[in-house]
C-alpha cells in the first residue's frame, strides 16, 4: 500500500469509529427523537408582562401614601391613572417643593411632573422594560421549577422573543393537567371572613348597605372545590404562600386528599395571633382569588403547629397544589398561544412507517446502484452507508432531535449523495469512451465531476444555513440534518469513494467494472 | 451498463413553447390560488384545530360527520387515515369571531376540540364513570400506576407500563382479550375488568395554533425561504456569472409556484412539514441546475466560438443520462415514501413526486433559456463573441 493511501485509510477508519462511538447503539438515549416522532406536548405561552407593571404601580401607590403621611404632606388621594401611571391629587401649592424633594429622593424609578395640584408620575421606560423582562425570566424559572417538581424527563423550557416561553414535554400524556399546572398563578392567601357565604353579591352586602368597606373585598368560591357562594373578606392577608415553610400532600381524618403546611416563624406568629383573636370566626383559604375553603377557627393555632387545607380535592389536584406551592407563584399571568399534543401512539406510528419507507427506499437505491454500476456501485453503496452513519454520529454529538422534516432533509441529502456518485461514474465512463486508461479515467472523472458536486452541495448548504438562522422549529430540524449530511457527502462521495477505487482497482487493469 | 449513447437532442429548439407552457401553468396557478380555491392553510398557520382520533369499532367518515352534525359542526372536514379503518383526522371549521382576543380565539378552538370529542363520545362511559371506573383507553401513566399499585403493591409500575406500551403500539385497546397476551397476571386482568372500562375512542393528537403564532410562523417561513434564495443567488453569481444566479432563482420561484399549484388542486393543506417539502424540491432543482451550469462552464472553454445555445444543448445532452438516473433514483425513493410512509408523510411525499419531475423540466426549460435571453438582451456584444 502506498504511503499516502495509508493515512487516508486511517482517517476514514477513525471517522467510522468516531461516528459509531457517538451513535451506537442508535437508541433513544443516543439519537433524540422530536416530539412529532416521540409524542408529547408542545406549548407556546405568552407572559402578560403588563401584570408586572400593574403590581409595581400598586405597590408604589401604597408606598407613596405612606411616604406622604410620614413627611406630613397634605394630599387628597393617590390614584392609579393607568399602566405605570400614578397621580397624587390635592397637593397644596406651598408644599409642592417639599413633595418634589420627596419624590426626587424616594421615587427614583419614576418620572414626575406637576400640573396644578396634581403630581403625575410615570414609570421610567427603562425600568418598565426591566420589570417586563424580569417577569418573563421569573415566569420561566417558576415553570421550570413546577415541571421539575412534577417530574418530567428531559423537559425543554425556553424563552422565545421578548415575552414568549416555549415548553416542550416529551412523553407526557395528560395535557390538560400539565396546562393547568403551568397556568395557575398560585398566589395562596389566608384572609379573615367578614361575611358570607351568600348566594350573590347583593345579599352579601346587605349588612353594609350595598357598599364594600374600604378594608375588605368580595371574593367568589371556587366551584371546583364545591364552593359556590360569595364572601366578604379582609383586604390584607393574614399569611400568604410566601410564609410557607413546608407543604405536603396528605389525607385528612376522613381519608380525603388534603394538603398540610407549616409556617415560617414570622408567619407562624401572625397566624397564632390572628387565630387566637378570632376563635369561632371563619378564615378563608384563597388560591388565585378563588376561595378554596373557609373553615371556622376552633382554637388558637400555635406557631409551630401549621394546618391543613381541605377542599374536596382529587388526589391529583392535591398533588398539583403541592407542586405549584413548592415552586412558587408566577410573577405575572400567562396565556397560551399554541398547543400541540401528539399522542405516543401517533409518534410510534410515524416512526414505524417512516422507517419502513426509508429502508425500502434506501434498499431500492442501493440495489439499483449495484445493478447499474456493478462493482463500482458497491463503492457508492459503501459511501452512502458511511454518510448515514456520520449523520447519526453528528446528531448524537449535537444532541439534535430527529423530526419528520429532518427525515425530509435526509432524503434530499441521500438523493444528492447518489447524484454525486452518478456524476462521477458517468464522467468516468465518458473519459473511458475517449480512450483513456482505467486509472486516468478514474482520476479525470473524479476531478471533472468535483466542481459540480462541490458547487451544488455548497449552494444547498448555504441555503440550509439561512433556513436554520431564520426558520422555526420544524424548518430548523430540516436544515440541521441536511447540512450535516451534505458536509458528510463531500467527504464520503468524493474522498471515500475515490479511496475505494484506489484500493481496489489494480494499476494494470484494462477494464473497469462500471 | 450504459443507458444510451450520448444523444443529440435539440432541447432548446422548443424553448418558446416551453416558456409559453410555463407561463400558462403559472398564470393558472396564481389565478387558482387567488381567485378560486386558494391555498388551504393548515393548523400550523393559525387556522383552527386538528384532531386525530382512533375508534374502538370500525367506523366511517359519514357516521362521524353525522355525529358532529348533532352539535352543529357538520362542516368539519373528516378524513379517514391509515388502513385500519378506525383512524380519522378531523379539522374543525367554525367561524371564530375575528375581533376576539388572541386568548379567546385559542380557547374557542380548544373548546371546539373538546366539543368534537364530547360529541363523538356521546354518552359513552358516563354510567361507568359514575361508578368510579376509569377509561383504560384514556388514562395517563401516573393515574394507572397509582391505581394498580394500590391494589397490587410492588407491581403497579410494571403492569401499567405493559398496558400503556401495548396501547401506544396499537393506538387503542379494542377489548380486554387484547391485553391478555402481554404478560399481565390473571388477577391484574380481573382487577382491570372490574375497575376500568374501554372508552370508544382515543385522541391520538390535537393541535391548536393561535392566530398570533400562526402569523408569526407564516412570516418566518417566508422570511427563511427568501433569505435562503438570496444566499443561493449570491453564491451562484460569484461562482458562475450574475445571470446564472438570476436564472437559478427564477427557476426556483417557478418550482415553488408550480408545485404549490398542483398541491392546491388536490385539496391538501399547507403545514410546516410541507414547507420542508417545498424546500427539498428547491434543493433538488438547484442541484440539477448547477450540474448543467457546471457543464456549460466547462464546455464554454472546450467549444470556443460556438453560440451559447449550442453549448447549452451539448451540455444538456451530455448530462442527460445522469439527469435521468439521478431523478429516477430520487423518484424511486419518494415513491416508496408515498406508498409506505404513512399518513403524516403522505402529503409531503406527494409534493415530492410532483417536484422531482418538475425540477428536471425547469432546469432544461427555464434556467437555460433565462440565461440565453439575459445575454441576448443585456449583453448583445458578449453573446455574439461567445
Amino acid at each position: 500500500m502506498k504511503k499516502n493511501l495509508q493515512w487516508k485509510v486511517i482517517l476514514v477508519l477513525a471517522v467510522v469509529a468516531g461516528a459509531l462511538f457517538l451513535a451506537y447503539p442508535f437508541n433513544d438515549a443516543k439519537i433524540k427523537r422530536g416530539l412529532d416522532l416521540k409524542g408529547g406536548i408542545h406549548l407556546v405561552l405568552q407572559v402578560i408582562t403588563d401584570d408586572s407593571i400593574n403590581i409595581e404601580t400598586d405597590q408604589e401607590i401604597a408606598r407613596l401614601e405612606e411616604l406622604l403621611k410620614k413627611n406630613t404632606i397634605t394630599f387628597q388621594k393617590v390614584t392609579k391613572e393607568g399602566l405605570g401611571r400614578i397621580a397624587v391629587q390635592g397637593v397644596l401649592a406651598d408644599e409642592e417643593g417639599k413633595t418634589r424633594d420627596m419624590l426626587e429622593e424616594y421615587a427614583r424609578d419614576w418620572d414626575f411632573g406637576f400640573s396644578g395640584d396634581r403630581a403625575n408620575l410615570t414609570l421610567k421606560p427603562l425600568v418598565a422594560q426591566f420589570l417586563r423582562d424580569q417577569s418573563v425570566s421569573q415566569a420561566r424559572e417558576t415553570i421550570d421549577n413546577r415541571i421539575n417538581t412534577f417530574g418530567v424527563a428531559e423537559p425543554l423550557i425556553q424563552r422565545q422573543g421578548s415575552d414568549k416561553i416555549v415548553v416542550e414535554l416529551p412523553g407526557v400524556d395528560d395535557p390538560e393537567r400539565v396546562k393547568e399546572l403551568i397556568k395557575v398563578t398560585a398566589v395562596l392567601e389566608w384572609k379573615l371572613v367578614k361575611a358570607g357565604p351568600a348566594p350573590d353579591e347583593a345579599t352579601l352586602l346587605q349588612a353594609t348597605n350595598g357598599q364594600v368597606p374600604d378594608d375588605a373585598e368580595v371574593l367568589k368560591g371556587d366551584p371546583k372545590r364545591g364552593q359556590s357562594g360569595f364572601y366578604l373578606v379582609d383586604k390584607v392577608a393574614t399569611v400568604t404562600g410566601k410564609d410557607l415553610r413546608t407543604i405536603r400532600q396528605t389525607t385528612d381524618e376522613w381519608s380525603n386528599p388534603a394538603v398540610t403546611f407549616t409556617l415560617n416563624p414570622d408567619g407562624g406568629a401572625r397566624f397564632e395571633q390572628v387565630t387566637g383573636a378570632n376563635i369561632g370566626k371563619q378564615i378563608a383559604i384563597i388560591l388565585d382569588k378563588r376561595i378554596q375553603s373557609a373553615p371556622v377557627v376552633e382554637d388558637r393555632i400555635l406557631r409551630t403547629q401549621g394546618g391543613v387545607i381541605r377542599g374536596r380535592f382529587t388526589p391529583q389536584e392535591a398533588e398539583d397544589l403541592v407542586v405549584v406551592l413548592k415552586a412558587g407563584a408566577l410573577p405575572a399571568g400567562i396565556r397560551y398561544l399554541e398547543e400541540r399534543t401528539i399522542g405516543p401512539a401517533l409518534g410510534a406510528d410515524s416512526i414505524r412507517q417512516g422507517l419502513a419507507a426509508g429502508l425500502v427506499a434506501i434498499a431500492a437505491v442501493m440495489i439499483f446502484m449495484i445493478v447499474f454500476y456493478k462493482l463500482s456501485g458497491i463503492n457508492a453503496v459503501v459511501a452512502l452507508l458511511l454518510n448515514v452513519l456520520i449523520l447519526f454520529g453528528a446528531l448524537a454529538y449535537f444532541k439534535a432531535a430527529l423530526t419528520l422534516p429532518g427525515i425530509a432533509g435526509i432524503i434530499l441529502a441521500i438523493g444528492m449523495a447518489v447524484d454525486a456518485n452518478v456524476l462521477i461514474f458517468e464522467r468516468i465512463k465518458e473519459e473511458a469512451a475517449l480512450g483513456k486508461g482505467v486509472m486516468s479515467s478514474i482520476t479525470q472523472g473524479f476531478s471533472r465531476a468535483f466542481t459540480a458536486i462541490f458547487d451544488s452541495n455548497l449552494t444547498t448548504i448555504i441555503s440550509a444555513i439561512f433556513l436554520f438562522q431564520f426558520g422555526t422549529g420544524p424548518i430548523r430540524g430540516y436544515a440541521v440534518t441536511l447540512t450535516i449530511s451534505l458536509v458528510a457527502n463531500l467527504f464520503t462521495a468524493v474522498f471515500v469513494s475515490h479511496l475505494l477505487f484506489d484500493l481496489t482497482v489494480r494499476k494494470t487493469a484494462k477494464v473497469l467494472s462500471i | 451498463m450504459q443507458l444510451f449513447k450520448t444523444p443529440h437532442l435539440q432541447f432548446l429548439k422548443y424553448k418558446y413553447i416551453a416558456l409559453a407552457a410555463t407561463a400558462v401553468i403559472i398564470v393558472a396557478g396564481v389565478l387558482n390560488v387567488t381567485a378560486f380555491k386558494g391555498l388551504k392553510l393548515g393548523v400550523d398557520f393559525g387556522e383552527g384545530t386538528l384532531l386525530r382520533i382512533m375508534t374502538r369499532a370500525s367506523s366511517n367518515e359519514g357516521d362521524i360527520r353525522s355525529l358532529l352534525q348533532t352539535v352543529g359542526l357538520g362542516k368539519s372536514v373528516v378524513q379517514k387515515t391509515g388502513d385500519t379503518g378506525r383512524e380519522f383526522q378531523i379539522r374543525a371549521v367554525e367561524a371564530v369571531n375575528t375581533k376576539a382576543t388572541e386568548q379567546d380565539q385559542l380557547e374557542a378552538h380548544e373548546k371546539l376540540a373538546d366539543k368534537i370529542i364530547q360529541a363523538l363520545r356521546g354518552d359513552d362511559g358516563t354510567a361507568e364513570r359514575a361508578r368510579g371506573l376509569v377509561d383504560l383507553n384514556a388514562v395517563d401513566e401516573r393515574t394507572l400506576t397509582g391505581l394498580l399499585e394500590g391494589a397490587f403493591p410492588g407491581s403497579g409500575p410494571d403492569a401499567a407500563l405493559k398496558i400503556l406500551s401495548y396501547r401506544n403500539q396499537t393506538g387503542i385497546i379494542t377489548g380486554y382479550q387484547d391485553i391478555s397476551g402481554i404478560g399481565l397476571k390473571p388477577e391484574v386482568q380481573t382487577f382491570l375488568k372490574d375497575k376500568t372500562y374501554l372508552g370508544k375512542l382515543t385522541v391520538m393528537s390535537r393541535e391548536t395554533v393561535g392566530p398570533q403564532v400562526g402569523a408569526d410562523l407564516r412570516r418566518k417561513a417566508v422570511q427563511a425561504t427568501i433569505w435562503s434564495l438570496i444566499g443561493m443567488l449570491v453564491y451562484i453569481a460569484l461562482r458562475f456569472r450574475f445571470e446564472y444566479g438570476v436564472a437559478a432563482v427564477f427557476t426556483l420561484f417557478q418550482d415553488v409556484l408550480i408545485t404549490m399549484t398542483v398541491y392546491s388542486f388536490t385539496n391538501r393543506e399547507i403545514n410546516l412539514p410541507i414547507i420542508a417539502g417545498v424546500l427539498t424540491i428547491v434543493g433538488f432543482s438547484i442541484n440539477d441546475t448547477i450540474v448543467i451550469f457546471d457543464r456549460v462552464r466547462e464546455n464554454q472553454k472546450l467549444m470556443r466560438g460556438k453560440p451559447l445555445e449550442e453549448v447549452m444543448n451539448a451540455s444538456l445532452n451530455q448530462c442527460l443520462s445522469r439527469t435521468i438516473i439521478t431523478s429516477g433514483t430520487v423518484f424511486l425513493t419518494v415513491a416508496a415514501l408515498f406508498f409506505f410512509g404513512g399518513e403524516v408523510i403522505n402529503d409531503f411525499a406527494f409534493l415530492m413526486l410532483v417536484g422531482t419531475i418538475e425540477g428536471v423540466y425547469s432546469t432544461i426549460y427555464l434556467s437555460c433559456p433565462v440565461v440565453l435571453f439575459w445575454q441576448k438582451w443585456f449583453k448583445p456584444a458578449a453573446a455574439r463573441r461567445r
